[in-house]
């Protein structure tokens, strides 16, 4: 087990009546790609701003980098905000180079790194161009510049790829990968799935303000996947309907989807018995589904 | 400290860029040249119209004197073949039997028709009637324009007046002459030099009474109210756009705070640096060496650099309570109100800077900088231990500003949805 770049235990964070964070523990080892996933409004931001110190936790412990706090490590953490995050008068250059500043490298360091990122990210003619003329995709792309333009320990990226076409995403994605083998750990918060299947090695899930899922991608998958099937059987959903190891169907039409109490096996034999089984499929259920399930309680399905 | 050293440096240059400093350091003292120049140019230029008018002239005897001083008046607007006013050309309407109403029609009905500006009906016995005398009366379409009849009142008192004094066989010219009045000059307190010898009074003009206190009043208001409002404008900017947010992942709170108040003193003295060195080079041009005061001067930007910081921590404070523009406009009512009653305050010193409201009001630090300002550039200046007493009141409570602002500055930049009471602000503080 690597030394950890984040850990957290038992950390608890409340704005008035709203308990943001509830006795959320989490372990980020050094070197790793951490993706957070949850809900809107279920912690994850609360969450990322106690980890670099502009929030404090009511109780609990956090330390960053070996430190216990991240005020300490401030310089060696890399951030970049949910959206925007940019003074929209400045040039690019001037705002590259305002935060680097801020995080106490020197200016050639900056300078040179500047020249390398922009044209790395395909921005090298927009240097001295004022923030408000870029397009969101460019400016998403300055904004994550921001954030590794001081060579950080560890990054910690608010989503990343939210509002970017696909070849933008696929330029930034390149770029954080980019990060991870020059040895950075890598924490980012995302609603897109597909992206935290995709990168992460351990996912996190917070729901309401408790930690739901952590873990590996396979830890995660296994712990959901014998309990859904895919089918295809003569007669349809209407078939299986009151089925006794059968929690709910999710009727796609041409096949159905059905969460199973029992074990998958005794329910095939059962099946056949009953009718023409033309597909019968156990799924490794998706980033997506898994996601879905916990933060929507089952809806009644007939 | 060098963060707080990069932070200012990014804000002063920021600020001096911003549209509202660059409209109070450049624009407006070209403006307000501007605006003399034009006034003086449409005093003499625009009003070049030939102006016809009709006398309905009673007394008999007015007549002929008007129309010279007409000539005289054209004469006199015309320069080097160049109109610099109007043109007026009278006529005596006659009579010829008809009634003083049917003329008046007629000439009414004229000035509809242009072919007149306007018409006068002086009364039979307005000479001969020295109290309460019966009205000229003035009839015109443009009723609203003075020239002509502020002109017509001058120059037919003149002549109504010089008939009265003949009538009563006075020379006019003596009466003038007795009556030259004795003007009073107000001078400083006469003072006796160590040799003995008594040292000349200093002659107090209106320039060191008036001009020189005005100077620096408006001077801190402007500073203060350039970088207050901008300070406001960019911290809101800051947090719509999450920018404290990555600031803060960077630098503390304090050091954010500290950063934009060491930026906007900066900027604030530059702008007092500008304006001082225009007065020093009026001082130099003119000559007028005895309005030359380093002490105020530096008395000056002692109340200065505490003005921008208070003002600049209050400012900062609400900013970051709020989250849009809408927002700052209900939180920005207490301290526009500061600065209203720093304003109404000056009034009162002005008038009396020796009162006890003015005198109470000055040592309270959110007026101070202004009103104790005011008292010092006003001779003969309050004693030295009141100014001493309120730049230390002023200087203990920017302290307690500062600090109690970087409390809901830590609170406010990082808050999001409805913007806090005012009683919320402070528990804030105290939290």
């Amino acid at each position: 087990m690597p030394p950890s770049a984040i850990s957290l235990r038992n950390v608890s964070k409340r704005f008035g009546d709203h308990q943001a964070v509830d006795d959320v523990s989490l372990t980020v080892p050094e070197g790793s790609i951490y993706g957070f996933i949850g809900p809107n409004g279920s912690g994850k931001t609360t969450t990322i701003r106690m980890i670099i110190n502009i929030l404090v936790p009511d109780s609990g412990e956090i330390s960053v980098l070996g430190r216990p706090r991240a005020s300490d490590v401030r310089d060696d953490i890399g951030y970049l905000p949910e959206e925007r995050g940019l003074y929209k008068s400045m040039t690019v250059h001037r705002v590259l180079r305002y935060y680097g500043q801020l995080k106490g490298k020197a200016l050639a360091d900056i300078d040179a790194s500047i020249d390398d990122w922009l044209t790395r990210l395909d921005l090298g003619s927009w240097a001295d161009k004022k923030v408000e003329t870029l397009s969101k995709g460019m400016a998403q792309k300055v904004q994550f510049i921001a954030s590794v333009i001081s060579r950080p320990k560890l990054l910690i990226l608010d989503e990343p790829f939210s509002g970017l076409d696909p070849v933008n995403t696929e330029t930034l994605r390149d770029a954080v990968l980019e990060m991870r083998r020059r040895g950075t750990t890598i924490v980012f918060s995302t609603h897109d799935m597909n992206a935290a299947e995709r990168m992460c090695e351990r996912i996190f899930m917070i729901f309401k303000g408790r930690k739901v899922l952590d873990g590996t991608l396979d830890d995660i998958q296994k712990e959901y996947a014998h309990d859904t099937a895919r089918i295809r059987v003569s007669g349809g959903a209407a078939a299986l309907t009151g089925m006794a190891s059968v929690e709910s169907i999710n009727d796609h039409g041409n096949f159905q989807e059905v969460r199973l109490s029992g074990d998958p096996q005794l329910f095939l034999q059962q099946l056949v018995q009953k009718t023409t089984v033309q597909q019968f499929e156990i799924t490794k259920p998706s980033l997506h589904d898994i996601f879905v399930r916990i933060a929507r309680p089952a809806p009644e399905e007939s | 400290m060098t963060r707080v050293l990069t932070i200012a440096r990014s804000e002063f240059l920021t600020l001096i860029r911003s549209k509202a400093f660059i409209l109070s350091i450049v624009l407006m003292p070209i403006m307000m040249v501007a605006l003399f120049f034009f006034m003086d140019y449409a005093e003499s230029h625009i009003d070049v119209e030939t102006r016809r008018f009709a006398v309905i002239d009673h007394t008999g005897e007015l007549y002929p004197a008007l129309e010279a001083e007409t000539d005289a008046h054209n004469r006199d607007t015309l320069e080097d073949g160049t109109r610099t006013g109007p043109e007026f050309i009278a006529t005596l309407v006659e009579m010829a039997g008809r009634s003083t109403d049917d003329v008046k029609v007629d000439l009414s009905d004229r000035i509809r028709r242009k072919e007149l500006f306007a018409f006068i009906e002086i009364p039979a016995d307005v000479i001969t009637t020295a109290e309460d005398p019966p009205a000229i009366a003035y009839y015109a379409e443009a009723t609203s324009y003075e020239a002509l009849p502020s002109w017509l009142r001058a120059t037919l008192n003149d002549e109504i007046t010089k008939r009265r004094f003949d009538a009563a066989g006075i020379d006019q010219a003596l009466i003038i002459r007795l009556n030259v009045r004795a003007d009073i000059t107000t001078f400083g307190l006469v003072e006796r030099a160590q040799d003995g010898s008594v040292a000349e009074a200093k002659e107090v003009d209106k320039l060191a009474r008036f001009v020189l206190p005005v100077f620096f009043l408006i001077l801190m208001f402007m500073a203060v109210m350039t970088v207050a409002t901008q300070l406001l404008n960019a911290i809101i900017e800051e947090k719509m756009s999450k920018i404290s947010e990555v600031l803060l992942g960077s630098v503390t709170p304090f050091q954010l705070l500290m950063g934009k108040l060491v930026g906007i003193v900066t900027v604030s003295l530059l702008l007092a640096a500008v304006y001082i060195s225009g007065g020093l080079y009026a001082i130099f041009s003119s000559g007028r060496w005895d309005l030359l005061n380093l002490v105020l001067i530096a008395w000056f930007l002692v109340f200065l650099v505490c003005a921008a910081l208070m003002y600049g921590s209050i400012f900062l404070a609400l900013g970051s309570a709020c989250n849009d523009i809408k927002d700052a406009q209900s939180l920005m009512q207490p301290a526009m109100l500061l600065i209203v009653l720093a304003y109404l305050g000056s009034i009162v010193v002005i008038q009396n800077p020796d009162s006890g409201v003015a005198v109470g009001a000055s040592f309270f630090p959110t007026m101070s900088p202004f009103l104790m300002m005011l008292r010092l550039a006003m001779p003969p200046g309050p004693p030295m231990w009141q100014a001493v007493l309120s730049v230390v009141v002023l200087i203990a409570s920017t302290a307690l500003t500062v600090w109690a602002g970087s409390r809901i500055f830590r609170v406010g930049v990082l808050m999001q949805g409805k913007a806090p009471t005012l009683p919320e602000l402070l528990k804030w503080i105290r939290a």
